[in-house]
């Protein structure tokens, strides 16, 4: 410390000494205020919040991402666009075009907009994919942090996992889309009622590493109610792991939606879908690119942001970040 | 850990195989509509005009299939008489008394039956049960080959024994006689080595595709042109040939040119092959790709961390990101282009062959790409979170240099579940890669199964989910068991440990 400094503080001293005695009042003993603990306030959510908007290229790109969602959602109700309408096949000079003003994206195979094509497409691929993600996540936390905890119920989940998981899953699908034909609830279900286990058995293993932890046995030890000890003890040491596993699920469930259209599984005929023109397009990759590379550039602007939104908030999510 | 959980654990591995099997016999018989096997079947639509015989076609395919059992009234009839005679003839018109017999014999065997739109002849039919399906298919899944395995009432001299002998190639081998396989045991050049055909699993035969073979022969034969050379056969003939000695099986008439080659009834036999089976051929390529995953996933990922938000995490995650986001159609056509151009490696597999290093180099690139991407990411999640964590700080403040926290502290925390899952990586590496080898046309068996449920090769799709679901349940079992070696502090059983 500088002697200005030191010379500061002797001069207050020097002040209060000056200080007559009756300038002081003998305060109330409170005891409620003497045993209360000064610390500034903190709200988790809000400290969240606080670590996430401070890096300002990721709150660029959220809102980036929430433009582009509504953009989709919005802009097919004005095009209009319906993949089994196509007004130009028979007009050749209408196949195929470049990218022009009139027609942003260029034209496809059968004269379509690709613009139209590819927002249409990706309204429904983000609604699948943000629905199933949901839905995994719903059902799979709860079960992957139970079955973590519980080695009773272990040993049964795990028989259940190998066999949901071994059952070939295009089998079930193709069972599933004679069942329930191909529309949007039904592709939905699909994705789903297999797929929540994988998260289950994912959170399960993360559970058991921390499940046998000094901190845990002694919350055991003290009667800790198992509910309580897995959400109080056990998934806020998970909410950073689980938000890297959202923000991979959400592209990887549109590849997985991508896969289907290539087998022949997705959406009926009537839907657009960024995975049905991805696999549709694939064939025009060395004539036109710009057909392939357009959707495929638009799922990856897409995919990039939410993961990069999904792991700052995991980030954020950290307790310890917000010190 | 205790030896009893293992055990225990084991079993009850098996029975979920078990249900799985009974799932997936449900749904291969009962929920998918029969009919579609005909969709791209062409001698069905050529017999479109031919009411009859459409009918004829549909039930034998289904009988092969095993759908149903199915009875004419030719084989009735052909049983009784021989075929061509006079009473054959006068059995087989509407009326007859074999006719009647026919109906009522069936019929009272609960068999359905109906006519022929055209001649009216009558034929029955009745659905195999699931049980028995599923308990057929379980009572033949282990062959076991003794000397009483042949019975041919053409060959009553056939001899019974075992006696230990060689192989023309010279290697040392259990010779059988009466046996279905000559060589019991055997050795010779080939990986392992050591080979027996004592136990044999038969999984079935294949139908539509691959017709009359069996399955595990689809899978695991050799692939391409044959590779011939100089053999001497044990009556003393030399000649070209690519004759597998290990897989001579009995077979019951033999012509002119086996009695050249062959002094006794095992004259069956499969041929070598250039390139390695389809199980092999993905084998090789995943191992390899698993290899590569791992020796760049692992470390960058710890570097990531190190480095974490330097330049070093920039590049990885734009990696990782790239990975992600686009879908691995896309990203696979951009690095075969790349290969091709910048380096000249093959685009596809089949234009340097398997006996081409070269030829391996993009599939496996392709193939390792997610794998790295997914490592790095987690490697670097687990490495963060623990440095984050109170344990470190405590150690950083009582003194311990760096490298002494990240080895012995941070990295022996966040390995555990990186490990976890490598024995199920390994399983994955036989299921093959389906849009990888579809992209390179690479032999493997990632188009089997999709393929096989498609072509409503049933049998196929029966014995490789039976395959694919025990070695993944073992994996999943020998990664649970990995990982209490990694952290001594996690106990599977119930009874054990300290929680």
């Amino acid at each position: 410390m500088s002697e200005i400094a030191n010379n500061e503080i002797m001069n207050e001293t020097a002040v209060e000494e000056q200080l007559p005695a009756d300038a002081f009042e003998f305060a109330e003993f409170d005891e409620k205020e003497s045993e209360h603990i000064a610390a500034p306030r903190y709200s988790y959510w809000g400290s969240v919040w606080k670590t996430f908007i401070r890096n300002k290229f990721t709150v660029g790109l959220a809102i980036f991402i929430i433009i582009l969602v509504a953009f989709a959602i919005i802009q097919p109700m004005f095009s209009g666009y319906d993949p089994m309408i196509a007004p130009y096949i028979n007009d050749s000079s209408h196949k195929f075009q470049s990218p022009s003003l009139k027609y942003l994206f260029g034209t496809d195979n059968v004269g379509n907009s690709v613009f139209d094509a590819v927002f249409a497409g990706a309204r429904n691929s983000i609604i699948i994919s943000f629905v199933c993600t949901a839905i995994n996540m719903l059902i799979g936390i709860p079960v992957g942090a139970l079955w973590g905890f519980s080695k009773k119920l272990d040993k049964y989940m795990i028989e259940i996992y190998n066999v949901i998981s071994n059952v070939p899953f295009l089998l079930l699908a193709m069972i599933l889309s004679y069942v329930l034909g191909s529309g949007y609830l039904p592709l939905i279900f699909t994705m789903t009622c297999t797929d929540w286990i994988y998260v289950a058995y994912f959170i399960r293993t993360q559970v058991m590493i921390i499940r046998d932890r000094e901190y845990n046995l002694a919350s055991k030890c003290l009667g800790t109610p198992t509910w309580t000890m897995i959400t109080k003890n056990i998934l806020p040491y998970l909410i950073s792991v689980i938000m890297t596993y959202v923000s991979r699920e959400i592209p990887a469930l549109i590849s997985y939606e991508v896969f289907l259209s290539y087998m022949g599984l997705g959406l009926s005929a009537k839907y657009a879908s960024l995975g049905k023109l991805i696999s549709q397009y694939t064939s025009f990759m060395t004539g036109y690119p710009h057909l392939f590379w357009i959707p495929v550039g638009i799922l990856a602007c897409i995919s990039i942001s939410l993961y990069v939104v999904g792991q700052r908030l995991a980030d954020a999510a950290d307790p310890r970040t917000h010190m | 850990m205790k030896k009893g959980y293992i055990w225990k654990r084991l079993l009850r591995s098996f029975l979920s195989v078990f249900i799985i099997m009974i799932i997936v016999f449900i749904m291969l018989y009962s929920l998918v509509p029969r009919d579609n096997i005909f969709f791209e079947d062409a001698t069905y639509k050529k017999l479109g005009g031919k009411p009859d015989d459409k009918r004829e076609y549909v039930m034998r395919t289904w009988e092969k299939l095993g759908y149903l059992d199915y009875e004419t009234l030719n084989d009735f009839c052909a049983a009784k008489y021989e075929q061509g005679s006079a009473e054959m003839e006068a059995a087989m018109e509407n009326g007859s008394k074999e006719y009647y017999e026919f109906i009522d014999t069936f019929e009272k065997k609960g068999y359905t039956v109906e006519y022929l739109q055209l001649s009216k002849k009558p034929y029955a039919f009745k659905d195999v049960p699931l049980v028995q399906r599923l308990a057929k298919w379980v009572s033949h899944l282990l062959v076991i080959d003794t000397p009483w395995s042949v019975q041919d009432p053409n060959n009553p001299d056939l001899k019974r024994y075992i006696k230990l002998g060689t192989t023309p190639t010279g290697g040392l081998a259990l010779i059988g006689s009466g046996t279905t396989h000559k060589y019991l045991i055997y050795t010779d050049t080939r990986f392992p080595f050591l080979h027996q055909n004592i136990i044999t699993l038969n999984l079935g035969t294949s139908y539509p595709k691959f017709e009359g073979m069996q399955v595990l022969d689809v899978i695991f034969q050799s692939q391409g042109t044959e590779v011939k050379r100089e053999v001497t056969f044990e009556t003393g003939v030399t000649q070209e040939s690519a004759i597998n000695f290990g897989s001579l099986t009995y077979k019951p008439t033999l012509d002119r040119l086996d009695q050249a080659k062959f002094v006794d009834h095992y004259a069956n036999y499969t041929t070598n092959k250039e390139q390695s089976s389809m199980i092999g051929t993905s084998f090789i390529m995943g191992i390899f790709a698993l290899i590569l995953a791992y020796g760049i996933g692992l470390p960058a990922g710890l570097a990531m961390a190190k480095n974490k938000d330097g330049i070093v995490d920039k590049i990885g995650m734009f990696y990782i990101i790239f990975i992600i986001a686009v879908p691995s159609l896309a990203y696979i056509y951009l690095f075969r282009y790349l290969g091709t151009r910048l380096f000249n490696l093959p685009s596809a597999f089949p234009i340097k062959g398997a006996g081409d290093v070269r030829s391996w180099i993009l599939p496996i690139i392709s193939l390792s790409l997610p794998s790295i991407s997914s490592l790095m990411l987690w490697t670097r999640r687990y490495v963060v979170d623990q440095t984050n964590s109170d344990y470190v700080k405590f150690a950083k403040a009582k003194g311990l240099n760096q490298k002494e926290i990240f080895w012995n502290h941070i990295f022996k925390n966040a390995i555990i579940p990186i490990v976890h899952g490598i024995p199920s990586s390994l399983a994955g590496t036989i299921t093959g890669a389906i849009i990888t080898e579809a992209i390179y046309s690479v032999g493997g068996m990632g188009k089997m199964l999709p393929d096989s449920i498609k072509q409503y090769n049933n049998t196929m799709v029966v014995a490789l989910t039976f395959m694919f679901a025990t070695i993944s349940v073992l994996s999943v079992l020998m990664g649970d068991i990995v990982l209490t070696w990694v952290d001594p502090r996690i106990s599977l059983s119930e009874k054990e440990g300290r929680s």
